[in-house]
């Protein structure tokens, strides 16, 4: 992937509203930027719209009203048939990790790339690579049940990583986690983030980003509390 | 995505939703099977009906003491009216041996008797009159037209009967076929529904890793067109075989021995075949499209 700096935000919200049926007001006039690289925190208590403003960013709900810009590009103007390919610079990973059971570890992760349409030998490749830096070598014949909710977590990072893609979402990825695994999980993050990914994290738990440098953007009943 | 993969990706979808595959065709195995048995009835009907409608046809008598030169004509004429087959004539020698043969061996009671007394005439054949029995009163009205014609004959009342039965048989025929799509269209795409249903969280996770719609729908495509071929063709087999077992163990009474049970024409097997799996691939279609709207 090459990097380009143009200082164009990697990620615009410009007055963004998100009205559920019933008049539920999930996101209500949202202006946000996100600079290329930057690790951000997204918090607020439960139903405050954190799931929703991700979900408008991979494409899964529609903004009601105002701009969402990816890259610049206003996702809007991109054509229904192009969207699935502009979500793959898009990762996104869950608090429920949302493997495949019925398939193993290597194969869940491999599904990303097949998507895309690597070859056998390149998608063999990739994954046993990714697998192994995020110490989970060895455990590709493992179906997601034979393992710990830690390594679930992992191997849904690896598979939201691994065709390398700008912008990591992450919605309540620790959730389910004891206190040794999230750390595990923000040390990934970490990591991804120092070679440059995007990365939007959202979380209840203030623990994540108590002391850190990093930017913190709080949601109140759909508003922003906390922005600059 | 090439077709080794497509194929390997169906393949595998079959074997782990072994079951509602397997039912899903047997749904189109049975709906195929109903509407192929219904065609095979029809369709001995009428190869049986047309062995024994080959005499079915016009008997034209001309006027006596006609001119002998008027009958090339007339048999021209017979012969350029629509939906006529061939034309015979039958001089008054002609008929009278017929009769003769026909009489056996009581002829001698023609003994003595001038073979003039029966007219000039002309047999008539007309294509495809069995199935469309009221060809025959069109071209009877016709030659009753012709100058030199006496008298024009076809079996009136057999015709009117054959009308009907015909017509009804064509009817049943094909509104059972009609239902009968309409029904396995119906059933095939609940079923598929079903399937994508039960399979929302894995369509939900290729959308999420940005697959397109032809990634997601391909497998599911390659796997309802395999169905409809499967259907069928299961269908088809389980057909030729009572066929076979039914026409080699009938015991034909007297009067039709010899007539033999024929299966449906290849023409028709090939376009149940594909229609089905068009069918199938249609109901897969739409009824992932429903889902795959975003
Ligand atoms: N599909 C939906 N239909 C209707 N209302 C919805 C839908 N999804 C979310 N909402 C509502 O929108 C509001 C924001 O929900 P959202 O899931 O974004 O909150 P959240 O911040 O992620 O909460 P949590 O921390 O519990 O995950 C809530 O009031 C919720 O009830
Ligand atoms: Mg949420």
């Amino acid at each position: 992937m090459i990097e380009r700096d143009d200082g164009i935000p990697i990620i615009t919200l410009a007055s963004v509203t998100k009205r559920y049926p019933h008049d539920i007001v999930a996101l209500d006039d949202i202006t946000l930027s996100l600079e290329k690289g930057e690790f951000c925190f997204l918090t607020g208590p439960s139903g405050s719209g954190k799931s929703t403003l991700l979900k408008l960013l991979y494409f899964a709900e529609q903004p009601t009203s105002g701009d969402i810009f990816i890259e610049g590009i206003n996702i809007k103007t991109i054509k229904e048939a192009h969207k699935p390919i502009f979500r793959r610079k898009i990762g996104v990973v869950f608090q429920d990790f949302k493997l495949l059971q019925d398939r193993n570890v290597f194969d869940n992760v491999a599904l990303a790339l097949e998507v895309v349409g690597f070859s056998h030998d390149q998608i063999a490749y990739r994954v046993n690579k990714v697998l192994e830096s995020l110490g989970l070598g060895g455990k590709g014949r493992r179906f997601p049940q034979e393992l710990s909710g830690g390594e679930q977590q992992r191997v849904a990072i690896a598979r939201a990583i691994v065709n390398r893609p700008p912008i990591i979402l992450a919605d309540e990825p620790t959730g389910n986690l004891d206190s040794v695994r999230t750390m595990e999980v923000l040390d990934i993050m970490d990591e991804l983030n120092a070679r440059g990914t995007t990365i939007l994290f959202a979380t209840h738990d203030e623990r994540l980003f108590e002391g850190t440098r990093r930017r913190v953007v709080r949601l109140r009943d759909g508003r922003m509390e906390v922005g600059y | 995505m090439n077709l080794e993969t497509l194929v390997r990706r169906a393949l595998k979808d079959i074997r782990q939703h072994m079951a509602m595959y397997a039912l899903t065709t047997m749904v189109v195995t049975l709906s195929i099977l109903i509407f192929l048995f219904f065609s095979l009835i029809y369709v001995n009907l009428h190869h049986f009906a047309s062995r024994f409608g080959t005499q079915l046809g016009v008997v034209v008598y001309l006027k006596e003491g006609i001119n002998e030169e008027l009958i090339p004509k007339i048999y021209n004429e017979l012969l350029a009216i629509n939906g006529v087959k061939n034309v015979v004539y039958i001089s008054q020698e002609e008929a009278f041996k017929r009769l003769e043969r026909y009489l056996g061996d009581e002829k001698m009671v023609l003994e003595g008797v001038d073979a003039t007394f029966l007219p000039d005439s002309f047999e008539v054949k007309v294509e495809k009159a069995l199935f469309q029995p009221e060809r025959l009163r069109v071209i009877a009205d016709k030659i009753k037209k012709i100058e030199g014609v006496d008298k024009v004959q076809y079996g009136r009342e057999w015709v009117q009967r054959l009308e009907v039965f015909t017509g009804i048989a064509r009817n049943v025929v094909v509104a059972s076929g009609i239902l009968l799509l309409f029904t396995a269209a119906f059933v095939v795409s609940i079923t598929i529904r079903l399937n994508v249903y039960a399979r929302q969280e894995e369509l939900e996770i290729l959308r999420l890793v940005g697959a397109t719609n032809g990634f997601i729908e391909g497998p599911f495509l390659m796997e309802a067109m395999l169905q409809g071929l499967l259907g069928a063709g299961i269908a088809i087999v389980l057909l030729y075989a009572s066929y076979l077992n039914v026409s080699s163990g009938l015991l034909m009474p007297g009067f039709i021995k010899g007539l033999k049970l024929v299966f449906l024409p290849w023409e028709l097997v090939v376009l149940v075949v594909g229609l089905s799996m068009v069918l199938c691939l249609l109901g897969t279609h739409f009824s992932m499209r429903k889902f795959l709207r975003s």
